[in-house]
């Protein structure tokens, strides 16, 4: 904009920004700030209401202003002692002798893909590859298995499990983002390939057909109803079972099974996203690298590791990071096929009970809010520093910092 | 990939395609057929049933419209969500045109800030929100409701309209402003025309948002059945003891295949929005 400075330049942008402003303080900062300062407190379904004549409540407490404090027999909350007492209570179990051996033994059985990784970039680097890459990741996941059964990976993953219900849903929905995602890449590209052939007749058709589940999920919360229709005891598939005289078992109460149907629930709703933007990326890419990759004699497999998944990289990666996070966040997919169950026992978070299932079943259940309130907090930080990281990636902000 | 495929790869590709089609319809195809089977079940002993409408009917429909709240939830859900969007687009509009083409002491801090909303669920702000709506009397109230999708809602809106205002070209504001019209002429007679079709999209997320969003409803809006939203009254149906599965199969069709169409005849902006939808969670 030329020509203008000064106050009016600052009064005009504030006149612009205002509205977007007062109404980002109003509807998310103010609440994100009130719930730090529940999640130093003991507030909770015995200590519900605020202590007004305690200034700082008066100040920061939505149900003090109005000079009608909510009234209750039960005390009023104060301060955790310490304050940080319901992060310890969250995160102490990891912080201890066992949780970080534990750590240190998964961190140690990841070691040879990390070898894989760097050997790979290594032989990138040179004119002819002394091994090809996929043998080179086939030695890693080899060695990562045997270390991993040498130091019991399996028995840190239990000691982790153990060491407190936030972590024990924190790596169980870490888990669930790491069987999601290659499955949902894998799917998509499947399917992006064989659309971007134009040797198929009906492409619009099919591309039109098979994105309907991505629709489907903006109401995900019913559409998942009826998929659990599909595996309860008296479901379809057992319907189908019974037909050839078996009796299926009741899926949703078994673990795996449980933790499988979301997985393949949640692919559903996810693999037309990747196929989508895989597609786009497909397309971006020039046909005469395989023109002259077929003039060369190269396969359809050589083409594909060659050409095409080197050149979809920076389609990829950006929608791979972006899904782990929304499947990190993965709510109403969970709450309709299972509600977080098979159930564990008392005051054990199921067994697909995901981190945004668990806070709202805390909120619900527990009602300890000053403890979800650093539940959120501690998510707060964890899903920033991701967000960032992923923009970082995508590079949206790219015109933004100019 | 351009040379014709040989016929097995052709016949695996076509397998695959329509193993795919039977895959991500047949959910919404059995939902279509258990609407319209008699009797309080979703399956049917009939195993043609299970695939084409052996038998049909529009009873389930007829009960659901006219013997439940049903009408009454659309009726909710309708003037939150479109509420929802209305109101973040129109406080969203002229934020994200000032964070595109003004450059100013805080911009960065404010991007930053808006990714920092964006990273924080609803559902963990749930506590505080419910803590506000109940100081102001707005728990139990279909504005409170509004005022928690906000939450989300708004930077979303801005975040896209930003990403939009910053692919129209300024050429045409500068021409403007040569002819002497001020940063708010500009905005409002050159930028939010051209901004039109950004409008409606950034406004249809925010409406299908609102449509479909479950556990903030089902939380601030408890009770009374007159004043659920369609997606907790449905949720409440299939949890019931005796589940009227045909009128929860009925309601899912009515509810879904409206969405399904808009989202289908929408696609092409899909792409546009699903980077951000990809930041928004």
């Amino acid at each position: 904009m030329v020509g203008w400075s000064g106050r009016r330049k600052t009064l005009t942008i504030l006149l612009f920004v205002a509205p977007t402003l007062i109404g980002l303080i109003i509807f998310s900062v103010f609440p994100l700030v009130l719930n730090i300062f529940i999640s130093v407190t003991n507030r909770g379904k015995f200590h519900p209401n605020p202590d007004c004549t305690q200034t700082i409540w008066k100040i920061v407490e939505p149900t003090c202003w109005l000079g009608k404090p909510p009234k209750g027999l039960a005390e009023p909350f104060g301060f955790q002692n310490p304050v940080y007492n319901n992060y310890v209570d969250l995160l102490g179990g990891l912080f201890g002798r066992s949780g970080l051996l534990a750590l240190l033994r998964i961190v140690i059985a990841l070691l040879p893909l990390l070898v894989a990784w760097y050997l790979n970039r290594r032989f990138d680097r040179q004119l002819t590859r002394p091994v090809s890459s996929w043998i080179v990741w086939l030695g890693g996941l080899v060695g990562a298995f045997l270390v991993g059964w040498l130091v019991s990976v399996p028995g840190a993953y239990n000691t982790l499990l153990e060491s407190g219900n936030f972590i024990m849903v924190n790596v169980r929905t870490i888990l669930y983002v790491l069987v999601c995602m290659p499955l949902f890449f894998t799917l998509g590209l499947i399917m992006a390939l064989i659309l971007n052939n134009h040797h198929v007749r009906g492409l619009t058709f099919f591309r039109v057909i098979l994105i309907v589940p991505w629709a489907a999920s903006t109401v995900a919360i019913m559409m998942s109803l009826v998929w659990q229709f599909f595996f309860r005891e008296q479901g379809t598939i057992n319907q189908l079972l019974e037909i050839l005289d078996v009796k299926g078992p009741a899926y949703l109460n078994n673990n795996l099974w449980a933790f499988v149907i979301v997985v393949l629930v949640n692919l559903w709703y996810t693999y037309p996203f990747f196929m989508v933007s895989l597609l786009g990326g497909l397309q971006a890419i020039p046909q005469e690298l395989y023109e002259a990759a077929e003039v060369d004699g190269a396969s359809w497999w050589k083409q594909l590791t060659n050409i095409t998944l080197p050149l979809l990289r920076p389609v990829a990666l950006p929608i791979i990071v972006l899904s782990s996070l929304t499947t990190y966040k993965v709510d109403a997919v969970v709450w309709s096929l299972t509600r977080g169950g098979p159930i564990a026992g008392a005051d054990k978070p199921g067994g697909t009970e995901f981190v945004m299932v668990h806070a709202y079943k805390q909120i619900f259940q527990t009602q300890a809010f000053g403890r979800m309130g650093a539940f959120a907090v501690i998510l707060f930080v964890m899903l920033f520093a991701a967000t960032l990281y992923s923009l970082r990636i995508t590079r949206i902000t790219k015109g933004a910092y100019e | 990939m351009n040379r014709p495929p040989t016929l097995a790869a052709k016949i695996v590709m076509y397998a695959v395609l329509v193993g795919m089609t039977l895959f991500a319809l047949y959910p919404i195809w059995f939902a279509i057929l258990a609407s319209g089977r008699a009797g309080d079940r979703l399956y049917t002993f009939n195993l043609a049933g299970m695939f084409v409408p052996t038998e049909w009917t529009f009873e389930n429909y007829r009960t659901l419209l006219f013997e439940t709240p049903f009408l009454t939830w659309i009726k909710n859900s309708l003037f939150v969500a479109s509420l929802t969007s209305i109101a973040s687009v129109s406080l969203g509009t002229s934020g994200g045109f000032a964070f595109s083409r003004f450059r100013f002491r805080g911009r960065e801090a404010g991007l930053i800030l808006f990714l920092a909303i964006q990273a924080f669920p609803g559902i963990l702000a749930l506590v505080p929100i419910a803590q506000i709506l109940s100081a102001f009397g707005l728990y139990r109230n279909h504005w409170g409701l509004i005022m928690a999708y906000m939450s989300g809602q708004l930077v979303f809106a801005t975040w896209m309209l930003k990403g939009y205002f910053d692919t129209i070209p300024i050429d045409l504001e500068e021409a403007g402003m040569i002819d002497g019209a001020g940063p708010i002429q500009s905005f409002v007679y050159i930028a939010l025309p051209l901004a039109r079709p950004m409008l409606a999209t950034t406004a249809l997320f925010g409406f299908m948002a609102g449509w479909g969003e479950f556990f903030l409803a089902n939380i601030l809006i408890p009770a009374p059945d007159a004043k659920k939203t369609v997606m907790v009254g449905m949720f409440q149906i299939a949890n019931e003891v005796n589940i009227p599965w045909g009128q929860f199969a009925a309601g899912a069709v009515l509810v879904i295949i409206p969405i399904l169409l808009v989202f289908l005849f929408l696609q092409r902006y899909l792409e546009a929005g699903l980077t951000m939808g990809g930041v928004k969670g």
